[in-house]
């Protein structure tokens, strides 16, 4: 599904993925989180030649690395908005997973809707809920799957909004997959998928001036790199 | 960290306490719990029942177990069976005894004499039934008694008349003198032999001697009564039957050919094949369910596993979530399972006294009636316990396998992973836990294995043929549908695209329809042929010993009174002496013994023959032909199982001595004779030619209804040596035992069919979840909420009415098995059930469908898309 694909994603950048349906978008971002292996080629995420681990090792990694927020939300549903936030900080052994979910659960505005379960909540509260689980183990890449694509614009322009505030403040490299071109604009740079194969690289102008203070953009180091993946 | 503190469980723990309280477990628990409470309530109310009925039964014969003997057992110890030995035995199982003495005797009270049975019993008679004796014959009041007191006698209410004698006038019976203390009004081992039973007057062992009746050679039968807990009285069973000599018989209730033990043997045979159809559709509904339950936890583990959670994180999460969910259900279960039985008990306890084993040390107490809790004993609750640990582990374990390895893709991807397609192999080794499972249950319950084969194979094939079946008739559904209206479009072509998931739905619907329908079947088919068997009009009165010159007066009486009649049948007594050329040993005659029609004792004794030109209408021919009406041939009719046992085969000579004239008569036809038709039956029926001249006394059955029975005796009292005897008390406590045991079946139908209903509502909620999505698009796209609604309902009531069909075809066959095979009865087809489960299957289906769907169609299309998402 995907040819020649050569992308590097250096700390602290914000990356959009951008690409018509079916173009290989959300493939090459498995691939990138590790929830997939390439048929061939190799992927590197902090370093760590995902290509070569296998399910537990890219798991590990993912525990200690990565956050994601889903399209769908993909809250579990049997659990409140709190236990959602909670459940990574868990998975880590974090004693102090409730705090810090509270917390952060204030900071995306739902302080008062801890204790609702999914279905009690709005599209956009959802998000706001999976945001929030995505931040709460700092991890130090989000992949973001179309996180506003179930959103109405109102509701897109505040979840984007949060996205990329939190990001600012926990420094967080960031990949997300959208088809929405005014998301793609808010990042540092856009990466076009056609047909399997990345087009183009280009800078995003507005995103650009907005990060010049983050001085990570050239941060030397290599923490995600993709190569001539064949998936 | 202590394992508490682990994330896994405490996220295990907080996944199944919220999940319990939103309702999302409701239909695996129930599933889980309706398998173990309806093992446990069936296994606990149909061990209940079984044990009720066989108690009730046993006071056929007033006891559990039966010595009989035509002496009285040996005080010498060098006698492999002797008394003390005996006594001994008993004392150490704690088993009751009891003793009885059977003899005939000429009673006499002033100038008035009559031939009576005298039974002479020991203090502890009746271990089992109750003696029902009344004061005075006009005061109704009816007490429970054991034997008379020492110089008193029980009597029943015939001597009365016959004797001119009240309560409280003395009889002369041998060389003393007894008081009648009162009138037995029911006797718990009255036979339902009509050639022997005499009038009969109870007496006390102790007045025995005293009467100086039993002198060498007279012929007097001795019994002797046992009562325990099945345990003992089997543990007794073991040490006894190699001890007893010919002239010896040990017997208990279902070992006598009656119509009793008949009714109970196919009762138990019911009982036990409706729990293991229970456990079936118990079984089925858990793999239902916990197949939804895999598919609902799907996106869950998709998101904990591209958190990062590790496999061994999630594996022992969701083992600790089965795990509780499995606990959690088998415990209600067997609280829930406990009350139904406990429910079911009481419920019936009116017509069931549930009795408590009377032990030899427990005297006073004959019969504890069941009124608040009865122990169920060990084996239910180990079943039930065992049953929901085989399902929840063995029926689980593919789905859950499938649910732990679920990729962390599905996060991003919305693909339907768990619906893999495997290949034959990956297939066979994910159904062999399950059916293991069930076949171990079933082997389990019925301990019986070629039952469970049986079962589990003749399932395994019905359920292959259904999935070919059904996928057929949901593709001519398809064509016929497309000519019809939108909706119906819309179902048939849902119908036919979903065919593979449908046809798995089928079997199941198919496979709870089926099984439903034949326990209604067979219900009916056992309830009617008891019924027949004591029909309205079922003979109650016998009259025997009218003479050649008064048949004709009998007959016009029976006639003018409008009286249900059997013909009058001539008995002739005779004795078998040669089977070709093989003479007969002669043995002790023992024709006081009660069931002698039923021919126990083998030949050896005067047998009953009789002569007709026309074959009984409770007989049928087996081998041979019955003669033709003008025949002057010499032929005689066999019975069947007296054929067998004398190895008589057709064109064999016998050869009889009648007082002082020998026949010799070849065997032209052996008869199967229903022994259970309360008519006149003979082992031997000749043709007219060879005993229409001997000298012969008549005998008749008769239905006389209580209004008549006056005119009946009026009329008697003319003929005196005709006697009646009248059984009508016999035959309503035989209709009582059938009634209680109708009620049982009846109950456990009940359970049966919840459990059915159960795995149609699993199945529709289960496939509910899949079209919810489907009918958020239908919804968003402009479909009308009818339009929805009709698709869906009509969707469900084609799954319904193609099930019901199918259920029926397969019942059909499998009844015509169990009917032949399993419980002997006459085969017979049911088309009306048919109806009944197509329309059954349609309705229940449909309207289940329906308000599953109903929730989802009237949802906002907002809340509906959000929820699918």
């Amino acid at each position: 599904m995907l040819q020649g694909v050569n992308l590097t994603v250096y700390k602290g950048e914000t990356v959009a993925i951008v690409g018509s349906s079916g173009s290989g978008k959300t493939t090459l971002l498995s691939l990138l989180a590790g929830l997939d292996l390439p048929s061939q080629g190799e992927v590197y995420l902090k370093n760590k030649p995902l290509h070569q681990l296998n399910e537990e090792e890219r798991s590990q990694v993912r525990a200690e690395h990565v956050g994601f927020i889903f399209q769908q939300f993909l809250l579990v549903n049997s659990l409140t908005a709190l236990e959602n936030v909670m459940l990574p900080a868990e998975l880590a052994n974090n004693a102090n997973a409730k705090q810090e979910a509270q917390a952060l659960l204030a900071e995306v505005g739902l302080s008062d809707r801890a204790n609702h379960f999914p279905s009690q909540l709005s599209g956009g509260e959802q998000q706001r809920v999976a945001i929030a689980r995505a931040f709460i183990t700092k991890p130090d890449i989000l992949f973001a799957d179309e996180p506003t694509g179930n959103l109405d614009k109102q509701t897109s322009n505040h979840i984007a909004d949060l996205l990329f505030d939190l990001n600012k403040l926990y420094d967080t490299t960031l990949v997300l997959v959208t088809h929405d071109l005014s998301l793609a604009k808010r990042c540092q740079r856009s990466v076009e998928m056609k047909s399997g194969q990345l087009v183009t690289q280009l800078a995003s102008q507005e995103s650009h001036t907005e990060q010049t203070e983050n001085e990570v953009l050239n941060q030397p180091i290599d923490p995600t790199n993709i190569k001539s993946a064949n998936a | 960290m202590s394992i508490l503190k682990a994330s896994w469980v405490k996220q295990s723990i907080r996944l199944f306490l919220h999940e319990l309280k939103r309702g999302e477990l409701t239909i695996i628990i129930l599933a889980i719990v309706l398998g173990v409470a309806s093992v446990f309530s069936l296994a606990g109310f149909s061990g209940q029942i079984k044990q009720a009925l066989i108690n009730e039964s046993t006071s056929f014969i007033a006891a559990d177990r039966i010595l009989q003997s035509s002496r009285p057992l040996s005080a010498q110890e060098s006698e492999p069976l002797n008394l003390t030995a005996m006594q001994e035995q008993s004392k150490q199982l704690d088993i009751a005894r009891a003793e009885q003495v059977l003899m005939s005797s000429m009673v006499f009270a002033g100038d008035n004499m009559q031939l009576v049975e005298l039974v002479a019993v020991s203090p502890k008679y009746p271990l089992r039934g109750e003696l029902l004796v009344r004061k005075n014959a006009n005061t109704g009041a009816v007490e429970t008694k054991h034997a008379p007191a020492q110089g008193t006698v029980f009597v029943e209410d015939k001597i009365l008349s016959l004797l001119q004698v009240a309560v409280g006038d003395s009889l002369e019976i041998g060389n003393t003198s007894l008081v009648i203390a009162g009138i037995a009004e029911q006797i718990p081992d009255a036979s339902f032999s009509v050639f022997t039973s005499g009038v009969k007057v109870i007496v006390n062992i102790a007045d025995l001697k005293a009467t100086n009746l039993i002198q060498p050679g007279s012929r007097v039968t001795y019994k002797y009564l046992f009562a325990g807990s099945t345990n003992n009285i089997n543990k007794l069973d073991e040490w006894l039957k190699p001890k007893i000599n010919d002239a010896q018989r040990w017997y208990d209730i279902q070992s006598r050919q009656s119509p009793l033990a008949n009714a109970l043997n196919r009762a138990e045979k019911y009982l036990s094949l409706a729990s293991l159809l229970g456990i079936i559709l118990a079984a089925v509904a858990v793999s239902v369910a916990s197949r939804r339950y895999g598919q609902k936890h799907q996106s869950s583990v998709a998101v904990y596993k591209a958190m990062g959670a590790s496999l061994a994180h999630i594996r022992k999460l969701y083992a600790l979530h089965w795990a509780s969910l499995s606990l959690f259900s088998i415990v209600i279960g067997l609280v829930f399972g406990y009350l139904l039985a406990q429910l079911g008990l009481y419920a019936i306890q009116d017509y069931l006294p549930i009795q408590v084993a009377q032990t030899a040390t427990d005297v006073a107490d004959t019969s504890v009636f069941s009124l608040t809790l009865v122990p169920l004993g060990i084996y239910p609750l180990v079943m039930a316990v065992l049953t929901g640990l085989v399902c929840a582990i063995a029926f689980a374990l593919t789905p859950l396998k499938q649910l732990i390895a679920t990729s962390p893709l599905a996060a991003l991807r919305d693909e339907n992973t768990l619906v893999k397609k495997d290949g034959l192999t990956a297939r066979f080794w994910q159904v062999l836990p399950p059916l293991s499972a069930l076949f171990l249950l079933l082997v389990l319950f019925s301990r019986s294995i070629m039952l469970s084969v049986s079962l589990l194979l003749a399932g395994i094939l019905v359920s292959a043929l259904l999935l070919v079946i059904g996928r057929m008739l949901m593709s001519v559904s398809r064509v016929v549908g497309s000519k019809s209206g939108a909706a119906w479009h819309l179902a048939m072509a849902n119908l036919k695209r979903r065919a593979a998931a449908n046809s798995v739905q089928l079997v199941s619907f198919t496979i709870a329809i089926k099984l439903l329908l034949m326990i209604v079947v067979i219900k009916s088919a056992l309830l009617s042929e008891w019924q027949a068997q004591l029909p309205e009009q079922a003979p109650n009165l016998f009259l025997v010993n009218i003479a050649n010159e008064q048949t004709q007066e009998v007959e016009h009486f029976i006639n003018q009174n409008g009286i249900v009649a059997s013909d009058l049948y001539a008995v002739i007594r005779g004795r078998l002496t040669a089977i070709n050329t093989d003479i007969i040993a002669k043995q002790v005659t023992k024709e006081q013994d009660e069931g002698n029609d039923n021919g126990r004792q083998g030949v050896g004794r005067e047998l009953n023959l009789t002569w007709r030109t026309q074959l009984p209408k409770e007989n049928t021919i087996a081998q041979g032909a019955w003669w033709s009406e003008q025949s002057t041939n010499a032929e005689v009719s066999i019975e069947e199982s007296l054929a067998k046992r004398l190895q008589i085969k057709l064109g064999d000579t016998l050869t009889f001595q009648l007082g002082s004239d020998t026949i010799q008569v070849p065997v032209t036809s052996i008869r199967t004779v229903n022994w259970q038709s309360m008519q006149p039956n003979f082992y031997m029926i000749f043709s007219p030619a060879v005993l229409a001249d001997f000298p012969a006394s008549y005998i008749a059955s008769l239905y006389v209804s209580k209004d008549k029975k006056q005119l009946m005796q009026q009329f008697l009292v003319n003929y005196p040596t005709i006697s009646l005897i009248d059984i009508d008390g016999m035959i309503e406590q035989l209709r009582k035992v059938i009634e209680q045991v109708s009620t049982a079946v009846e109950f456990i139908l009940v359970l049966v069919v919840l459990a059915g209903c159960l795995v149609l509502v699993a199945q529709v909620q289960a496939s509910m979840e899949e079209r919810e999505r489907e009918i958020a698009i239908l919804r968003t796209i402009g479909a009308k909420g009818a339009l929805l609604r009709n698709s869906v309902l009509f969707e469900f009531i084609a799954l319904g009415a193609i099930a019901g069909l199918m259920a029926s075809v397969a019942m059909e066959l499998t009844v015509y098995l169990l009917q032949a095979n399993l419980f002997n009865m006459q085969t017979s087809f049911h088309f009306d059930f048919w109806l009944l489960g197509i329309l059954a299957g349609a309705c229940f289906v449909g309207l289940v469908g329906l308000l599953s769907c109903w929730r989802l169609i009237n949802m906002p299309s907002v809340t509906l898309i959000r929820r699918t998402m």
